[in-house]
């Protein structure tokens, strides 16, 4: 086991744990909160999984995730904002 | 000499990112949730990705890792912004049309 493998696993245990934790529990509108934590720990994750394998052409799956996460999180917003 | 710049670089944005995943888990209020999550993508993903950079060279690689860094760090206090209005809106604290 390498240092980016180490990296890639307390990232895994100790900011998606708490993330899913965090879109688990609560309100819709709270949850959100999980949501976008688990998205972004998950792209910083896959960053690093990259480096420990050394494949980097899959560098793609972040910044794919990265871009999709901040739109459906955006289209969350819109559909848990207060009807007019 | 680059590994281990890279390693601390690389260290230091996973615990930080860590500690603001833990204490988003311990806040009990969301809005300081939001600002929890808005150190993820403020500090500890620039650290951890400066730290590729720095280990890969500026290539393909690196400006990947660059992508994802940049598309974080302006996403994230976007994305921040837009959680705390949907959660004031519905709390009372702001009207339905905020900001007008």
């Amino acid at each position: 086991m390498n240092w980016w493998l180490l990296a890639f696993g307390v990232l895994l245990v100790g900011g998606l744990g708490p993330g899913l934790w965090l879109a688990l529990r609560g309100p819709a509108a709270h949850r959100l909160v999980g949501l976008e934590l688990t998205g972004s720990v998950a792209a910083l994750a896959m960053m690093l999984w990259c480096q420990a394998i050394g494949q980097a052409s899959f560098l793609i799956v972040p910044v794919v995730l990265v871009l999709l996460s901040f739109a459906g999180t955006l289209v969350f917003t819109r559909l848990l904002g207060p009807h007019r | 000499m680059t590994a281990i710049i890279a390693g601390v670089l690389v260290g230091l944005g996973t615990l930080i990112t860590v500690l603001a995943a833990v204490a988003a888990v311990r806040a009990g209020d969301v809005y300081v949730r939001v600002h929890c999550l808005t150190v993820v993508t403020s500090v500890g993903s620039p650290l951890i990705g400066v730290g590729l950079i720095v280990v890969n060279g500026f290539g393909f690689t690196g400006a990947s890792v660059l992508l994802v860094v940049l598309l974080q760090a302006v996403g994230g206090p976007l994305l921040g912004a837009a959680t705390g209005r949907v959660n004031a809106q519905r709390d009372g604290v702001i009207g339905s049309g905020s900001p007008e």
